[in-house]
């Protein structure tokens, strides 16, 4: 049994993407509970109690976003009290909460995403599509941490040939123009080495090919699947119109029916879905440890 | 039937009189080592250029260069670019990807081998390297060594039956570089590759080719087994000063029979036709005892608070108007101690002083002004504009008031000079804000013999001027002859410190050649000099 970001990249791309796809587009107050709730285990169990500036922006965010729509929209039947002229109403106050809950929950997601796809898996995703594009991505890769790194080193010697000769801004400003007017022609000298080494190992010769590196197991089909089938069971409750929902003039929820009730069932399951599988993980390394 | 076959190859480059490639024909047998030497600009890298169909330079090309019997032009796409391998002198540019697997995968990638495919030979590749510990870094963190070390590696992947290589030690310091050179000799002996390669540092290189090739201005005027050919080089000093020692030794003194070329083979030489007593050179080190140039008072530093400390107590200082040479293997510090002494990074303890004052006082940057400058190890990162006229200009540099001469270099672009060019024109730069202390981080680094002897001239002309030099250096060789005082960099501190002739005498390993070939036949010959000067007090070669 292997940890969630383990997996192939696929696999891992493809449930981040249901999560936060239906998140996106449904707007059913309890799958948007279930989106926001398993946003922040997700990236919790992960990350454990640290993080914590990311949770204070993510809690400000939330609040600013679930204010700004009672606010600004005046929509809606029941006046809870008037601000300033200006109508309150108790449909918005519930709109702006549960589309708080809904950006706030794919944030989340997202900061997790990010944490997993590592460049490495983000390659092998571009290169299943196209192996030039893949490349391209690589050497982008590099070159972004390349330039920074020469900047600094031009800066630091010109520093201490006495280019910066005031201490004062312009002067720093001024240095600094020149410091990336001569870092355009590095990169560019840098590029006809780079491309005299790309064609000496038979760039362009014909057709690339992509090495593979992670390979599907029994177990990424398994998780793909298991993906798919609770995603598509969400989907067609949310197609049938089984997860409508309302807000203005006044909340009005379609009745969910047997399909409703599975679909939110599936959407709690699919976002669940690694959590099992890491406290899997975790049991089962408990009891090879025990055995020792 | 040999590997290459060079026919009358001829080579102008469009907008030049002079051919860089002119006449040249020679045969490369298989499995064989071969060695081509000669000063910058004699035309090596082009010549081997034009061995590799992919990046020929463009210009007038004459002859032909059959590769295992077929004319390289008529050789298929694919064949050709796996069939000959080529590394080339930058680390950095020449790699391709983020991922050292990805690195080691491309030139596969781009062949169209199946992915399977590609898996086994990177793995095999990569287990014959020792490659596998780093395999999943990222190709930014890796060292100098490793970097070229990958380049290799992601050439061999491919299986070529031709490896050339255009000086792929010169960024390299001298660990990594014989870690270098030991690869390809491991290549070629246990794997027959057949091996072209171009290099200034042939103390290591000489003793292990099958052959010596040496350019000069374009033609081949050398091309034979390396005893035959070094012996043959007495008239020509400039291309023998390149030499391993043992041979320069042996061709100076006249020496009769077969030329050494180890360290080995030269004590013996040394042990046999040596005959008088004289052990020892009167040297009189004559210390320059001025004022403190420059100060370190137990200095600690560290790049971040859980890192290890990289200076610990740093203690040492420069006396005015001195040469102050500080040697020491990778990664000790040395670099970090110019960086400290220049104030770009903060000490968290201890005290550095400039001429008495400490940093902290040099208020609003007027440490820069008229006292101290440092001269990077990539001396690219000094230049900032399109040619070296606007570039002195900018700083208001005369050229005509340096102590040497660059006129000629005026209008090209800083980027396309030569290694020693650049050298020279970054000091030219430096030297316009007339600094007391100058500071300079290996300033040796990837030049060819005659560049470093005219660096040498530089440095010491600079010292009866009146400036104080501080220089961080791998090359022993250099310090030797250089230097006013030696220190030895150990451990972010400094553990021995004394005149170049008693600290190279003293040292048993990181000394200079001849210093390690005349250890107990002679108590101080540090330079060839010194060397050659005793045997001839003690009558010359018998």
């Amino acid at each position: 049994m292997r940890s969630f970001s383990d997996y192939h990249p696929i696999v891992i791309a493809v449930w981040f993407f249901s999560v936060t796809g239906v998140a996106m587009f449904c707007n059913h107050p309890p799958l948007m509970a279930i989106a926001l709730c398993g946003g922040v285990l997700f990236f919790g169990v992960r990350n454990g109690l640290s993080h914590g500036r990311t949770h204070l922006y993510f809690g400000l965010l939330f609040t600013v976003l679930a204010l700004a729509n009672p606010l600004i929209s005046h929509n809606g039947k029941t006046v809870l009290f008037v601000l300033d002229h200006n109508p309150i109403t108790l449909e918005a106050v519930l709109y702006g909460l549960n589309s708080a809950a809904m950006i706030v929950g794919v944030l989340y997601f997202f900061r997790s995403f990010s944490q997993i796809m590592t460049s490495e898996k983000l390659l092998c995703i571009t290169g299943a599509l196209s192996p030039k594009l893949s490349l391209v991505l690589s050497m982008a890769l590099r070159s972004v941490p390349m330039f920074g790194k020469q900047s600094r080193k031009i800066a630091d010697s010109q520093k201490a040939m006495g280019l910066f000769s005031e201490d004062n801004i312009i002067d720093d400003i001024r240095g600094r123009m020149r410091i990336f007017s001569i870092l355009i022609t590095w990169a560019l000298e840098n590029g006809i080495v780079t491309a005299d080494s790309m064609a000496a190992r038979g760039y362009g010769t014909g057709r690339r090919t992509q090495m593979r590196r992670a390979s599907f197991f029994a177990a990424d089909w398994l998780f793909l699947g298991l993906t798919l089938g609770l995603v598509g069971l969400c989907s067609a409750a949310v197609g049938a119109g089984r997860l409508k929902f309302e807000f203005y003039p006044q909340l009005r929820a379609a009745s969910p029916g047997f399909l409703g009730i599975a679909g939110i069932f599936a959407y709690a399951v699919l976002v669940m879905l690694p959590l099992i599988n890491e406290t899997g993980v975790k049991l089962k390394w408990k009891r090879l440890m025990s055995e020792i | 039937m040999e590997t290459l076959d060079v026919r009358d190859l001829t080579f102008t480059y469009p907008l030049c009189n002079a051919p860089a490639v002119s006449n040249v024909s020679f045969k490369v047998e298989k499995g064989t080592f071969n060695v081509l030497c000669g000063a910058t600009g004699s035309g090596k890298s082009t010549l081997l250029r034009l061995l590799k169909r992919e990046i020929a330079p463009l210009g007038e090309k004459n002859g032909q260069v059959f590769f295992c019997g077929t004319d390289i032009d008529s050789l298929d796409d694919r064949k050709a670019a796996a069939s000959i391998g080529f590394v080339m002198q930058q680390p950095e540019q020449q790699i391709v990807t983020d991922k050292v697997w990805h690195e080691l995968a491309f030139g596969l990638e781009n062949l169209g081998i199946a992915s399977a495919e590609i898996s086994r030979r990177t793995a095999e590749v990569a287990s014959f390297f020792g490659i596998g510990p780093w395999y999943e870094k990222e190709t930014s963190e890796l060292s100098g060594g490793q970097k070229q070390l990958l380049s290799l590696a992601s050439v061999l992947a491919m299986q070529p039956e031709l490896l050339i290589l255009d000086e792929p030690t010169a960024q390299l310091d001298p660990i990594a570089a014989s870690e270098f050179i030991s690869a390809l000799k491991k290549l070629n002996s246990e794997l027959g590759l057949t091996i072209i390669l171009a290099e200034h540092r042939l103390e290591e290189v000489v003793p292990i080719c099958d052959r010596l090739l040496v350019m000069e201005k374009g033609s081949l005027i050398a091309d034979g087994q390396p005893r035959q050919v070094i012996a043959g080089l007495a008239s020509k000093p400039e291309i023998l000063c390149g030499m391993p020692a043992a041979s320069r030794l042996f061709t100076q003194l006249g020496g009769k029979g077969e030329c050494p070329l180890t360290i080995r083979e030269g004590r013996e030489f040394l042990e046999k036709t040596i005959s008088g007593q004289i052990q020892r050179l009167n040297r009189a080190e004559t210390l320059v005892a001025g004022d403190k140039a420059l100060e370190f008072n137990s200095v600690f530093f560290r790049y971040s608070k859980s890192s290890p400390d990289v200076l610990c107590g740093l203690d040492f200082s420069v006396n005015t108007g001195e040469i102050f040479c500080i040697l020491g293997g990778n990664g000790s510090g040395k670099t970090t101690s110019l960086a400290a002494a220049a104030g770009l990074i903060k000490p968290y303890a201890g005290t550095i002083k400039v001429f008495g004052k400490k940093l902290k006082e040099y208020k609003n940057r007027s440490l820069y002004r008229n006292c101290l400058a440092m001269l990077p190890q990539d001396v690219q990162t000094v230049f900032l504009k399109n040619t070296l006229r606007e570039e002195l200009s900018d700083v208001s540099c005369d050229p005509k008031s340096l102590p040497y001469d660059i006129t000629h270099l005026l209008d090209k672009h800083p980027y396309d000079l030569s290694g020693g060019e650049q050298q020279l024109a970054a000091m030219a730069k430096v030297l316009a804000a007339h600094p007391k202390l100058l500071l300079l981080d290996e300033p040796t680094k990837g030049l060819d013999p005659a560049s470093k002897s005219k660096i040498i001239e530089v440095i010491k002309r600079l010292k009866e001027n009146g400036v104080t030099v501080c220089i961080v250096t791998h090359d022993v060789e250099f310090a030797a002859s250089c230097a006013d005082r030696c220190a030895m960099f150990f451990a972010g501190r400094i553990v021995s410190i004394a005149p170049p002739n008693s600290f190279f005498s003293a040292n048993t390993f990181y000394t200079t050649a001849i210093s390690r070939m005349t250890r107990g036949i002679f108590q101080n010959a540090v330079t060839i000099d010194d060397a050659l000067e005793l045997c001839q007090r003690n009558g010359g070669c018998s």
